[in-house]
Formats: structure tokens, sequence, C-alpha cells
């Protein structure tokens, strides 16, 4: 790929040169990366890396202090007006789900759609079940959410973020907190996701699912990107002797 | 101290203030009494509260129960109108007031007291009874000094119950701030008009209150740091 | 010897009226400044989130502190007989005492749901924030409800507590429960028996109100399970 093509490709998310403090701190440190459309990044990393920090700057629940942002064409910054906008675009699955314990499922879904994106009730209604269908839990729509196990719980956030048609879905952690039978649940929701073409970045330490679905894997640690590759090199042939540590620690 | 306050708000108004300062060291007296006395009632059946003794416990609960039910302003009209109609005696006002705040007082720091001392975790009451310690020894070698950072902040913002709570002993009568607030804001004199009168008293009160309420609130934080 | 004489109060159905109009009055009055007083503390709660001009949240800080730290008797006396005189217009002793009870309750309530609101988890905010939702949005359909939620305990003790206050609107001439007593014990000088009485209605009414309070969260929170 020539230099021009480059300079000319839409990117889904564009990092450039991004750094962010704590204070004192520098959580991230010169921070490059490009997402393509469709392209499916895992980030992985020990706990204190920054990786979580750096997908949250995406849709701005954090700020970063220097450097060039922009995700799906808008550009971010500090105080910036209008967040509401980069966020439509942008769907976030957490690790400890954060669904909204005062509604159903059903409600889960619909409530950004409607205050939102302004869909009537019966349309909402209808793209949330729709979702709710392609997680697996249709059944459960009228449940509140302490009623459902954590694997459930899961995947309706995954449903409620894709209810707004994002762009670029973030996941960050989504299994880490789950009780170990029902990682998989919420994994193989993750790759039906991958296989519609979504734009993904998955902080995770699913080595199996990064194997499966990758285009490229990130090692980040101390606020730096550390090594980017494929995953079938990145897990064969590590460059970093930071990478081969935290391989044999995780593997 | 009447030649300050008339030198600083002029003759009438440092008058004023000199009444209702002179009255307010009786709502100090009667908040600090109720304060003593309802803190060693109440520590009293604290520990009834959580001996393990079924019907002492009972006592404890009914006691902290039906004080805590019983409006104050009830206690009040009991202590200070109904004991002296029912078994023709008298009863001075400070004294009726008195036993009613700290019984008041007592029921509630009970309360807020057990909770300190539930929020010790279980095991450190099986610790001691593992190193062969009493009751008593348990209680106030081990569970105690850790209750008591937790029960401090409440505490103080108890005090400021109390505080407010003796206003209403003007009702059977007793001397303090409240009582004679209200004599000059009836007094229909000018310059002492219920709209001057009642928002002075306001901020004694206040003034009492606040630096208490600010204590109980940064040592709550603190303790919510550590 | 000491008899207890409760007879002298029911013979006469003047008092039994009075007392249960009392009664009526004392549960229907504070119910209102407690509704009321509600409606203005959630007010005064959201005036002080962060989001607002530092200027607003200051006087709802103050009002709430104020409010907080003086007692209600002062501010009922200043509501009765202050402001009337004051502002030259003379309203009624019940207009008088909803008005203070409003002051006062709702000074209580917003300092309880201000806790509330603080004490929902940051992924909340977070989640409502990445859905897209405006702060607003997720004020009104995410956290407030949690908030409410989480304290209606702390409320309805509040709510109780300031009750057992109420009886004080008797001293501006409001006919509630603790004046019918004073105006029954006055005439049979059976004190110790007529607040004995009255003691016991109002615990009454207490269970009441608790009742309400279940009915409430039952209602309103059909999502709130006990463990948490």
């Amino acid at each position: 790929m020539s230099d021009t093509e480059a300079a000319e490709e839409k990117f889904a998310v564009e990092v450039r040169a991004m750094s962010k403090w704590y204070g004192d701190f520098r959580v991230l440190h010169d921070i490059n990366l490009t997402v393509k459309d469709g392209e499916r990044i895992v980030i992985c990393g020990p706990s204190g890396s920054g990786k979580s920090t750096l997908i949250r700057c995406l849709n701005h629940l954090e700020t970063f202090q220097q450097g060039y942002v922009s995700v799906n064409g808008h550009e971010l910054n500090e105080g910036m007006k209008n967040v509401e906008a980069v966020r439509r675009d942008v769907g976030m699955v957490f690790q400890s789900f954060n669904l909204f314990p005062n509604l159903t499922v059903l409600d889960n879904c619909v409530l950004a759609q409607r205050k939102a994106l302004k869909r009537s009730k019966l349309e909402a209604r209808e793209i949330a079940m729709n979702y709710l269908e392609r997680v697996k839990i249709p059944e459960q729509s009228d449940k509140y959410p302490t009623q459902l196990s954590g694997g459930q719980q899961q995947r309706v956030a995954i449903a409620r973020a894709l209810c707004m048609e994002p762009k670029i879905m973030l996941f960050d952690e989504p299994t880490s907190a789950l009780d170990p039978e029902m990682v998989n649940e919420v994994l193989d929701t993750m790759i039906g996701l991958a296989d519609t073409g979504m734009t993904m970045l998955c902080v995770t330490h699913e080595m199996g699912f990064a194997r499966e679905v990758a285009d490229r894997v990130i090692f980040m640690d101390g606020g730096v990107i550390v090594e980017e590759n494929k995953p079938d090199e990145f897990f064969d042939n590590p460059q970093h002797n930071r990478t081969k540590t935290f391989l044999g620690q995780i593997l | 101290m009447t030649e300050i306050l008339q030198w600083l708000f002029g003759e009438f108004y440092g008058n004023m203030l000199s009444v209702l300062l002179n009255a307010t060291q009786w709502t100090i007296y009667l908040s600090l009494t109720a304060f003593i006395g309802g803190g060693l009632i109440g520590l009293l059946f604290t520990v009834l509260k959580i001996v393990p003794v079924r019907w002492v416990q009972w006592t404890a609960t009914t006691y902290i129960w039906l004080f805590q039910s019983i409006p104050l302003l009830m206690l009040l009209f009991l202590i200070g109108l109904g004991i002296p109609a029912f078994f023709k005696v008298d009863i001075p006002p400070w004294f009726a007031a008195g036993v009613s705040l700290t019984l008041f007082t007592s029921a509630y720091m009970s309360e807020v007291w057990r909770g300190a001392l539930q929020s010790v975790p279980q095991g450190q009451w099986e610790g001691g009874k593992a190193l062969g310690l009493t009751f008593m020894q348990i209680l106030t070698s081990i569970i105690a000094p850790q209750a008591l950072r937790v029960a401090i902040p409440p505490t103080v913002g108890f005090m400021v119950q109390v505080i407010k709570g003796t206003s209403m002993a003007y009702i059977i009568d007793y001397n303090d701030l409240m009582r004679w607030g209200k004599k000059i804001a009836n007094s229909q004199i000018d310059g002492a008009e219920p709209f001057i009168v009642y928002p002075i008293m306001a901020v004694i009160y206040f003034s009492l209150c606040f630096p208490l309420s600010r204590w109980s609130k940064a040592m709550e934080k603190r303790l919510a740091n550590s | 010897m000491f008899e207890f004489r409760f007879y002298e109060i029911w013979r006469s159905p003047e008092y039994v009226d009075a007392i249960l109009n009392g009664c009526l009055t004392s549960f229907t009055l504070t119910l209102i400044g407690g509704i009321t007083g509600f409606i203005m503390g959630l007010t005064l709660a959201i005036i002080q989130l962060p989001q607002n001009p530092a200027i607003i949240r200051l006087a709802s800080v103050s009002y709430v502190e104020f409010i907080r730290n003086t007692p209600f008797i002062v501010q009922l006396f200043f509501v009765a007989f202050g402001l009337p005189l004051l502002l030259d217009y003379q309203w009624s002793f019940t207009t008088s005492a909803l008005l203070a009870m409003t002051l006062n309750f709702s000074a209580y309530f917003a300092e309880v749901i201000r806790a509330g609101m603080n004490g929902v988890k940051t992924g909340q905010y977070e989640a409502a924030a990445s859905l897209s939702l405006t702060r607003w949005q997720s004020l009104q359909y995410v956290i407030l409800p949690q908030a409410l939620a989480n304290v209606l305990p702390s409320i309805s003790s509040q709510f109780i507590f300031l009750f057992l206050t109420t009886g004080l609107i008797s001293e501006i001439g409001v006919e509630e429960l603790t004046w019918s007593g004073r105006f029954v014990a006055d005439r049979t000088f059976r004190d110790f028996e007529v607040f004995i009485v009255l003691t016991v209605l109002y615990m009454l009414m207490v269970y009441i109100y608790l009742g309400g309070f279940q009915l409430i969260k039952r209602w309103a929170f059909p999502w709130w399970s006990d463990r948490r």
C-alpha cells in the first residue's frame, strides 16, 4: 500500500501521538493506532498498562491531553461539545455489564433508542427484540437484570449497545467478571458479531478469541504500545521480551 | 459582655442579644445534661442489647423502641405535665426537660452505638473467644475500640438533634433561648418584631449546631477514606 | 390511690371528636408537607449536582445546612408570625404550618437524596453516557430511579422522625392531635392519660406511614430486590 493510498483511506479509528496524564502520572504515552473499517483488534497487556484507558478515550469517557484522535470522522478533544454524536457511532461493553437495574432487559435496550435516536416505541422494541434474539435471550426480555446470570447480563449489554447500530464496538474486558462457565457464551456472541463485519476493539485476555477473530493483536505495557502483529505472528513469534513474559504468564 | 454587645450593635439590640445569649447558656446546659445523661444510659442499653441473655436483650430492645417511638413533645408533656397531674407531685421544668431529653437521647444513642458494634466483624468476637477472654473483656478491649471510630461521627451528629430538641422544652416553661426569644418576639416593641427576633435566634442555634455538623461530616469523610 | 381514668376522655363525645379530628389533621398535614417537601428536596438535590453553576449550588447547600442546623419551632414561628408581618399579608395558620413543614422537610430530604445520587455506581453514569444519553436523560431515567430506591429507607425514617416533631404546629393554633390533647387535658385535668393516648395514636400513625412506604417500595421500585 502506497503512502497516498493510506492518506486517503478512511479510518474508523485514528490515534496519533496521543498522551494522557493523571496528574503527574503519564498513563498513555505517545499512542499511535489506526483501525480500518471492519477491522478487529484485540488489545492485551498486564493490569495498569493503560489498555482500558485507551479504549475509554475513544468514546470520550476519558479525556486525553496531547495528540490527535478521530473516531468515525469525528475529531475528539478535551471539553468538546456534542459528545453524544460521537457516542452514537460507538458502542461499549463493560467489564461489570452496567445494565440499568431499574429497567427490564427490553427497556435497557429501548431507552437510548427512544431518547437519543428518537425512534418510535414500536420500532425501538422491534429492533431490541431483534438483537436480543441475536444474543439468544429474547425470552428474558421482561425480566430485570438482577434476575439474570452474569453471562446473560453481558449478552444483554452487548445487545443494548448493538441496538444503537454503532459503527464501532468497544469491549472493555467483557469476560473478566464472569464465572468461568459463562465465558464461552459471551465469547460466542462476540465471534458472531465479528462475523457480521463489525469494527471491534476488544480489551481481553482471551487468547483463543484473539487467535480466532482478531486481525491484529496489540500488546500494551506501561502506557505504551509495545508490540502489534497478526495473531499467528504475535503468539508464535513474539518480538519483545515483555511480550514473551506476558504470554508466558497468561498461556 | 452586655457593654460589648451594646457597643457593637447599639443599646437596643445589644440588650436584646445579651438577654438571648444569657438564655442560650440554659440551652447549652440542657443539651449537655441530655447528652451526658443520655450517653451514659444509652451506653448501658447498648451493652444490654448485646449481652447474650435473651430477656436482657429483649428489655433493651423494648426500651430503645419505646423511647424512639414516643415523640419528644409527648415525653415533655408526660413528664412535665402528666406525671405531676397524676401523682400530685411538683416537677420543676428543668428536671422534666432534662429527664425527657435524656431518655430521648439515650434511645437514639443506643441505636447508633449498637450499629457501630455490629460493624465490627463477627470474627473479632470469635478471635477473642478463642483466646479465652470473657464477654466483657472482648467487648472492652477488642470490639469497643474498633467500634469507637465508626461511632464518633454519628454521635457528634446526633448532638445537633439534641440541641435542636431542647428548643421544645419551652413548652413546659423551661427558660432557654427559645422561651426568651419567644417572649421578646411577642413583646410588641418596635425593632423586636418576630421577623427580626426569630432569625437572630436561628443564627444563634445555627452557630451552636453547624460546627458540630461540620465536624461530624469531616470525621465521617476521614473514616470513609481510611 | 392513683388510678388511671381514661374513661374521662371517652365519656365525652366532644373530646373523642377532638382527638379523632386531631389525628386526621396531623396525618394529612404531615402527608401533604411530606409530599411538597419531597418535591422541593428533590429539586434542591438536583440543583446541587456538579454540572450546575457554582452559585446556585452554593445557594442550595447553604439553604439545606441552615435549615438542618436550626430548630423547626424557630422556622415555624418565623413563617407564622414573622413572614406575614414582613410581607404585610396574613395567611392561615394551616398555610403557615404547611409552608414551614415543606421548608423544613425539603432540607432533610435533599440531603438524603443527594447522598443517594452519590451512591449510584459510576458504571451506571458511564453506561448511560456510552449509549449517548445526555446528562439530564441519564439522571431522569437511570440515576434518579436508582438513587431514590437506595434512599427510600432513609427517607422513610427521616420522614417519621420529622412527623414526631409536627406536634409543634399546635403552638401556632393548628388544631391537630397535640392541640386536641392539650384541649382535652385542660378540661379533664387527666394530662397523663391524655398524653398516653396521644402517644399511642402517634405510634399508630407511624405504622400506617411505614405501611405506606412499603407500598411505595413495591409500586415504584418493583425491580428492587432486597439482596444487594
